[in-house]
């Protein structure tokens, strides 16, 4: 038995951890791919806000965009309901109402990344400090995770949470394949000589590279990445991981009739994909098309299980 | 530390008129003096470490939003010998033994009322008698199911019952925590002596509820009903949810349907609730029977429990007993429905109804708290020994024109314990609240909740107003 409300809080609270570990992941790498490269090479932190879906909500508050403003705008500006720190403290939020339902360590983990968070998010921008921050938030995560997967029921409010963190994990890969791959991709001959470093960045910030490599045995080429990211079932921040923990955590929840066409529909946008990631424009183009199946399915699992399930 | 300060006129709870520790505090006070000041303060810091990160919190509101406190806890236990709490307990059964027969009395026949023992124009002048209750009979006779009574001990060591609180009472949760806390922070003395757990409370809170079930209910599903997460009590509702494997429901995810039954709304659908653990005050549990306007409560509620399909603890209408004035004939409850003389005595009080009490308070009333029956929360109250001649001549010429509206008390000085305070270990004024559940059976906690009034001098508890809690610690000495 789960309540509708509670579900929904669980969805959400998942959803909101998920997001400021995906935001924390890709600022950390982005920091570090950037240190690695010389002054003059793509060296600009705009694209840091277009995965993160920001660059409206950032253009409108600030004139210019130099790092630390967007760092800060996506580290720890309270006001960007999209921030790590709004993140987090969305999570709690939600997950306030679910600590009779969560393990209590769970609730004690997040519950500490909050009070971190909300005291030290200025250390997540500075950059001496800012990789420390980041690794806590992206580790507390994990401690929330591990007590999760150590000490929870395989029962709704486990699937719920599952759902919702598989959703919100596939959207950050499409985002981070539909912005930093698709640029690669297009991008003028003349910066080749990078080429690697940058598409290791691309797999870093999805915490990929060591799986990469060893999936492979290659090297890394922008056609291989793509394809791991979008395509290996067995790693689980691949979109077809997501969808298949998506199917899976869909499966054992009620109602499974009416959630199974939206998770079909995007299972078939990313098997139409197999033959044509093959440019910039059009992966860019496919992301938003996977984007907008996950925005269906978000309002499926809304409609099915909250506001439907009379 | 060479010697536990107490103040002069008061009882302190673990130093005795000589200045030694009381048999049952003897081991705490000699760890006390071994840990020194220092030591002590470090324990208290790691205990308030731990209270933050297991998120122990109550909310005060402040501009309109709900704050999250960390519990404000003193690490110093307070201890009461175990031969004394069975009398206690044994006191505290007996007393709710009675509410609960007058609050069934009240709803039903009004015997007690016939045979003039509680005077009827009382019941007119309750602000929570709800005759939407009349005629509804709860299983085992039990409306107050859970009860947290106010103890407090006076300068000779006696120990009397202040209030009880029979609507929502809350603050089990955090004696619970409590006790997890001081563990840790006196490992070694948990270790060495008997001092009795307290952690059957939820066990016993879920054994109590399935035993109120309706009739023919064998594995009732059983719900914590909360008015939800900016409510101050809320990490208790919570808390207590979770330990009993319950539901936290709030109001908008029940409904009450044409059946007369209760659902909660799931992601499968609904699904059947039978037992009710509320803590939603009873004009907002049900906009048709009460407050049109909350939105807390379950539209049909009422509906569903006087048809019998849902149990609801404490029972609508509970609160009629939870009156300062009611409070005053507890004692003739005890002897009037159980035939035995109070084992627990309440603090005297005067009913200025009765000639001969009303000369009692007037011939004494510079030490008396006088208090008016038709205002609430402390609201007329006025302290004997802190008003001017001028209150004290207007308030006899008000009790002499209205006497049915005024009880007395005499002051009473409240006992005190070592608190930490500033790194000195300082006397400060405490109370007790226990919890007593009734259903079937009855069962009081192990102790219960030590709330201390932090600032020296200070008669003031209450969390919100700077008052802390201490663990307590029944022991066997």
């Amino acid at each position: 038995m789960l309540l509708s409300r509670v579900a929904d809080h669980l969805y959400w609270g998942a959803r909101y951890m998920e997001r400021a570990d995906d935001t924390a992941r890709v600022v950390r790498t982005f920091t570090e791919v950037l240190l690695d490269l010389p002054t003059g090479v793509a060296s600009s932190w705009e694209p840091l806000l277009a995965v993160a879906g920001s660059r409206l909500a950032f253009e409108a508050g600030h004139a210019r965009a130099n790092e630390s403003d967007i760092v800060r705008f996506l580290v720890a500006d309270q006001a960007n309901l999209g921030s790590v720190v709004s993140s987090v403290a969305l999570a709690r939020e939600n997950l306030r109402t679910t600590r009779e339902i969560l393990p209590r360590e769970a609730w004690q983990a997040v519950n500490d990344l909050y009070l971190f968070t909300a005291r030290d998010a200025e250390s997540g921008v500075d950059r001496r400090t800012r990789s420390r921050f980041l690794t806590r938030v992206i580790s507390d995560h994990q401690r929330v995770d591990g007590v999760l997967s150590g000490g929870m029921r395989r029962d709704e409010a486990y699937e719920m949470w599952r759902l919702g963190q598989s959703i919100e994990r596939a959207d950050m890969t499409t985002r981070v394949l539909g912005v930093r791959a698709a640029a690669l991709l297009s991008a003028p001959e003349e910066t080749d000589d990078y080429d690697e470093v940058q598409w290791m960045g691309v797999l870093r910030s999805l915490s990929a590279l060591q799986m990469y490599q060893r999936a492979t045995r290659g090297p890394i080429d922008g056609g291989g990445v793509v394809s791991f990211l979008l395509f290996d079932e067995y790693f689980p921040r691949s979109v077809a991981g997501c969808v298949r923990r998506i199917r899976e955590a869909l499966r054992r929840l009620p109602s499974t009739s009416r959630t199974e066409p939206s998770v079909e529909q995007l299972a078939d946008a990313l098997a139409r994909l197999r033959t044509d990631a093959s440019d910039g424009a059009s992966l860019d183009a496919a992301m938003d098309e996977l984007q907008v199946c996950l925005g269906e399915l978000d309002l499926t699992v809304h409609a099915t299980f909250v506001s439907g399930a009379e | 530390m060479a010697q536990l300060r107490t103040a002069s006129g008061f009882w302190d709870e673990l130093i005795d008129g000589t200045g030694d520790p009381r048999p049952a505090a003897a081991a705490l006070v000699e760890q006390l003096k071994e840990l020194g000041l220092s030591e002590l303060q470090q324990r208290q810091d790691l205990a308030e470490l731990d209270i933050v990160g297991m998120g122990i919190t109550f909310t005060v509101y402040s501009d309109g939003r709900g704050i999250d406190r960390s519990w404000p806890f003193d690490i110093v236990p307070r201890i009461i010998a175990a031969a004394e709490w069975r009398r206690v307990e044994l006191g505290l059964v007996q007393r709710l033994r009675a509410l609960n027969c007058f609050i069934d009395d009240l709803y039903h026949d009004q015997q007690i009322v016939a045979d003039g023992v509680f005077p009827d124009h009382l019941l007119e002048h309750s602000v929570n008698y709800r005759p939407q209750c009349v005629g509804v009979s709860p299983r085992h006779g039990v409306w107050a199911h859970v009860c947290g009574s106010d103890l407090v001990r006076d300068a000779d060591g006696t120990m009397y019952v202040l209030e009880d609180n029979l609507r929502v009472p809350s603050g089990v949760s955090y004696m619970l925590e409590n006790r997890a806390i001081s563990k840790r922070a006196f490992a070694d003395l948990f270790a060495r002596q008997s001092i009795l757990p307290v952690d059957a409370y939820t066990d016993e809170l879920k054994r109590m509820l399935t035993s109120i079930a309706p009739e023919g209910v064998t594995d009732p599903t059983v719900v914590v009903l909360t008015p939800g997460v900016y409510n101050s009590a809320y990490f208790e509702h919570s808390f207590l949810a979770q330990r009993m494997g319950a539901a936290l429901v709030e109001g908008a995810d029940l409904v009450v349907d044409d059946d007369d039954v209760v659902y909660m709304r799931t992601i499968d659908g609904r699904e059947r609730v039978d037992v009710i653990y509320r803590r939603v005050d009873d004009l907002f549990l049900d906009p048709e029977a009460f407050r049109p306007d909350s939105a807390l409560g379950v539209p049909g509620l009422m509906r569903a429990w006087r048809a019998g399909t849902v149990a609801i603890a404490n029972a609508p209408g509970a609160g009629v007993a939870d009156d300062k004035v009611v409070y005053a004939w507890v004692p003739d409850f005890i002897r009037y429905y159980l035939g035995e003389e109070p084992l627990l005595p309440n603090v005297p009080t005067y009913r200025c109804l009765y000639p001969d009490e009303r000369r009692q308070v007037i011939d004494h009333i510079g030490d008396m708290v006088l208090k008016p029956a038709n205002e609430s929360g402390g609201y007329g109250l006025i302290i004997g020994n802190r008003a001017t001649k001028e209150e004290l001549e207007r308030a006899v010429a008000d009790i002499e024109a209205d006497p049915r509206n005024w009880v007395a008390q005499p002051i009473l000085s409240l006992s005190t314990a070592p608190t930490l305070c500033d790194g000195q270990l300082e006397p400060r004024h405490v109370d007790l609240r226990p919890f007593i559940l009734s259903g079937a059976s009855h069962y009081v906690t192990a102790g219960g909740l030590t709330r201390v009034a932090l600032r020296r001098g200070s008669l003031i508890v209450n969390s919100s107003q700077g008052g802390g809690s201490k663990d307590t610690w029944i022991v066997e000495a």
